[in-house]
C-alpha cells in the first residue's frame, strides 16, 4: 500500500540578528536528546558531541571588537551529502523533510559523517557513560545510542510525534509553527523552546500561515555554503548591522 | 568388475557422516523457516514470569469485570500503559481479605507492602527493545475503527489484538511476536506509516 501522504516540510529560521550566544540551545538540546557529556579530552579529539553548536567569530581588534554568533544543527538538507554515502540507508530523506537517522539500522561506517560539509553529525567511539546523577534524567522518549553509532540532530522528531498525537487526540490539526498553544504543548524542538530571544523559529515551510513560511522570504536570507547546492531546510537570516560586512561569511 | 571392498569399507564413514551433517543442516533449515512463518511459536516456549504477588486478570479483569483502564490508567493517553500502584489495589483490598486459603495468603502479601509503603516489583513481561518508541494512545483511539467494533465495544477487545485473552490468563505471558514484521503487516494493511521515524527516534 502507497506511504500515507504527509505534506509537511518541517523547517527551521535562524536568525542571527537576534542570537546572543547564551548557549541556552545547546544545554537544552543536551539534556533533551540524551547526548553525552563532552569532556575537554573529547574536545582535544575532535569527538565531542554537541547536536546544536555556536560558533563565535570575532570581529575587529581590541577596543572595537565584536563577537557574532552561529548557532549550527544538523541542515536537513533537500539533496544531502550524507545519504547517498550511506551503505546501509541508515539515513535517508522522509516525506516531511527530515534527514533521518535510524540509529539501530546504522552499522558505523562513518562515510555520512566525512561527506557532511557542515560538521554535524557525530560518532560514539565508546560506550557513552553518565555520571550516576544524571543516570535518572535521561529522556525516555529517545534511544540512548551505544558503541558505534552515528548521531545527529533530528529536530527533535520525538517532540514532533508527541504533539501530533495530542493534536489528534484532541481532534485537532497538526500544529504549523512553534506559536505557543497549550493544546500542542511541546510542540518545536528543545533548541527552539529554549531560545531567550527567539532567534530560532520553527515550523511548516508548506503553510504558508507558518511563521517560517513568511521568514523564509526574507532579504535577509542565506544558507549555510550555499554555493553547494545541499539545499537545507534551515535558512539563516544575516545580521541587520551596517558594520556586519558583506554577509558572505562562507 | 566387483567393487573394491577397501574402497567400499572406507567409503562407509563418509556416507554416515555426510547424511548426519545433512539431515542437521536440512532439519536447522526447516526449523529456522518453520519459525519465520509461524513465529509466535517461539513465544509458547517462553515461559510466564513468576510475579512476587499471585495476581491474576482471572479474578480481576475476568469475573469481576473491572474495566482495563482503571488499573492500566495512562493507555487511553500516554505512551505506556502503566501498573497500578498499591493503593490502588487497596481501594478494595483493605476491606477484602480473601475467602479460600491461597487467594488470602496472597492478598496478605498484598497488604504488607501496602503497610510498609513499598511498591511492587512487578516482573515485565512485554518489552520492546530501547530503540523502538511504541505508543498505547493511537492504537487505542484508532484500532477500533479498524477492526470494525463498531460503537459500543469492550476496551479488552482492543488490547486483546495485541496481548491476547489476558482474562483469560492465570499468569500474564507474551502472545504476539511484536517483532518489527508483525507491526509493520499490520500498518501496512491499515494504510497506518511505515516510515522509520515513526517506530525509531
Ligand atoms: C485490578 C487491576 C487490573 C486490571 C483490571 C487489569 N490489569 Fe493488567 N495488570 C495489572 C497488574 C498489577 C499487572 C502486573 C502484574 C502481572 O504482570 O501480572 C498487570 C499486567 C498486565 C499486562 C502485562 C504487562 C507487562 O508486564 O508486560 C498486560 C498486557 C495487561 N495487564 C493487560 C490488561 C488488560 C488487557 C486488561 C483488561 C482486560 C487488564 N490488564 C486489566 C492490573 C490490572
Ligand atoms: C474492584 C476491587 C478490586 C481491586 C481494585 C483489586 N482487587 Fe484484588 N481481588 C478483588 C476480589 C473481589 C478478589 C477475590 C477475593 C476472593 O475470591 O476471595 C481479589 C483477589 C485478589 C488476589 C487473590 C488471587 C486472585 O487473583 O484471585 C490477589 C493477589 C489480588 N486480588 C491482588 C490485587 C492487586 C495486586 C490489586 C492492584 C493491582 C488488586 N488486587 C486490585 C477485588 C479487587
Ligand atoms: C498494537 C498492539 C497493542 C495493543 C492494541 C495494546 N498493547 Fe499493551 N503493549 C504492546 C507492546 C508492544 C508493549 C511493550 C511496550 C514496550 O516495551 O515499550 C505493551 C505493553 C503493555 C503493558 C506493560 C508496559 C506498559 O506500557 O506499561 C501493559 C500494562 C499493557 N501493554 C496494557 C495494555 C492494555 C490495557 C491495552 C488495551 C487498552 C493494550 N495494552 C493494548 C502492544 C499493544
Ligand atoms: C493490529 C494492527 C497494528 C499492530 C499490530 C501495530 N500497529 Fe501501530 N498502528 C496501527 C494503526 C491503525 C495506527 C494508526 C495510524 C494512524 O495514525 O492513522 C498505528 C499507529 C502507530 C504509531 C503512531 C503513528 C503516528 O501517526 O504517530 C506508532 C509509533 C506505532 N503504530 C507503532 C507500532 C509498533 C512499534 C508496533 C509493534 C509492536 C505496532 N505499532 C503494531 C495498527 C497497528
Ligand atoms: C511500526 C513500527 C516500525 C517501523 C515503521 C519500523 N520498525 Fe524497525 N523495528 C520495530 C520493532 C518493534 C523492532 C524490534 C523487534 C525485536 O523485538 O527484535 C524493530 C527492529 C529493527 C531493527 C533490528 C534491530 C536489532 O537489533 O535487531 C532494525 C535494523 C530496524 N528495525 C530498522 C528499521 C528501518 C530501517 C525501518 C524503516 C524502513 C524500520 N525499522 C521501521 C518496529 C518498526
Amino acid at each position: 500500500m502507497a506511504e500515507p501522504q504527509v505534506d509537511v516540510k518541517w523547517s527551521m529560521v535562524v536568525d542571527i540578528d537576534k542570537c546572543t550566544g547564551c548557549q541556552a540551545c545547546v544545554v537544552a538540546c543536551q539534556s533533551e536528546n540524551n547526548v553525552p557529556i563532552s569532556t575537554q579530552e573529547l574536545y582535544d579529539q575532535r569527538r565531542q558531541m554537541t547536536w546544536i553548536r555556536v560558533e563565535r567569530y570575532w570581529e575587529g581588534d581590541f577596543p572595537d571588537v565584536k563577537a557574532r554568533y552561529i548557532p549550527i544543527m544538523c541542515q536537513h538538507c533537500d539533496t544531502a551529502p550524507c545519504e547517498p554515502v550511506c551503505p546501509v540507508f541508515a539515513t535517508y530523506h522522509n516525506n516531511e523533510g527530515l534527514n533521518v537517522q535510524v540509529y539501530n539500522r546504522c552499522v558505523g561506517t562513518r562515510y555520512c559523517a566525512n561527506n557532511c560539509p557542515y560538521q554535524v553529525r557525530f560518532f560514539n567511539f565508546w560506550e557513552p557513560v553518565w555520571p550516576d546523577s544524571l543516570k535518572n534524567q535521561l529522556n525516555p522518549d529517545v534511544t540512548v545510542r551505544s558503541r558505534g553509532i552515528m548521531e545527529k540532530c533530528s529536530f527533535c522528531v520525538q517532540r514532533l510525534r508527541r504533539s501530533e498525537r495530542d493534536a489528534a487526540q484532541n481532534g485537532d490539526d497538526r500544529p504549523a509553527d512553534d506559536a505557543f498553544d497549550p493544546s500542542h504543548g511541546a510542540f518545536a524542538p528543545a533548541c527552539v523552546r529554549a531560545c531567550p530571544t527567539d532567534a530560532l523559529v520553527f515550523g511548516d515551510a508548506n503553510n504558508p500561515n507558518s511563521r517560517v513560511a513568511s521568514l523564509a522570504h526574507s532579504d535577509r536570507r542565506y544558507h549555510l555554503l550555499e554555493h553547494l547546492g545541499t539545499e537545507p531546510n534551515v535558512i539563516y537570516l544575516k545580521k541587520i548591522d551596517p558594520e556586519a560586512g558583506d554577509g558572505n561569511h562562507e | 568388475m566387483r567393487p573394491d571392498r577397501k574402497l567400499l569399507l572406507l567409503s562407509l564413514p563418509v556416507v554416515l557422516i555426510g547424511g548426519l551433517v545433512a539431515t542437521i543442516i536440512g532439519g536447522f533449515v526447516i526449523w529456522r523457516v518453520a519459525a519465520h512463518y509461524f513465529y509466535p511459536l517461539e513465544l509458547i516456549a517462553k515461559a510466564a514470569p513468576t510475579q512476587p504477588i499471585r495476581f491474576t486478570h482471572v479474578t480481576h479483569a475476568g469475573q469481576l469485570g473491572i474495566d482495563c483502564t482503571f488499573c492500566h490508567r495512562t493507555v487511553t493517553e500516554e505512551r505506556t500503559a502503566g501498573i497500578p500502584a498499591v493503593q490502588q489495589c487497596m481501594f478494595c483490598h483493605a476491606v477484602i481479605k480473601g475467602v479460600e486459603e491461597d487467594k488470602a495468603s496472597e492478598i496478605a502479601k498484598l497488604q504488607e507492602y501496602a503497610a510498609n509503603d513499598e511498591p511492587i516489583d512487578w516482573i515485565r513481561v512485554h518489552r520492546l527493545p530501547d530503540h523502538v518508541q511504541f505508543t498505547h494512545e493511537v492504537h487505542i483511539r484508532r484500532l477500533p475503527e479498524v477492526l470494525g467494533l463498531g460503537e459500543d465495544f469492550q476496551i479488552q477487545a482492543v488490547c486483546s489484538t495485541c496481548h491476547g485473552k489476558i482474562w483469560e490468563m492465570e499468569e500474564v505471558r507474551q502472545v504476539r511476536a511484536l517483532k518489527m514484521g508483525d507491526c509493520v503487516d499490520c500498518h501496512r494493511a491499515n494504510n497506518a506509516p511505515t516510515d522509520c521515524v515513526i517506530c525509531h527516534y
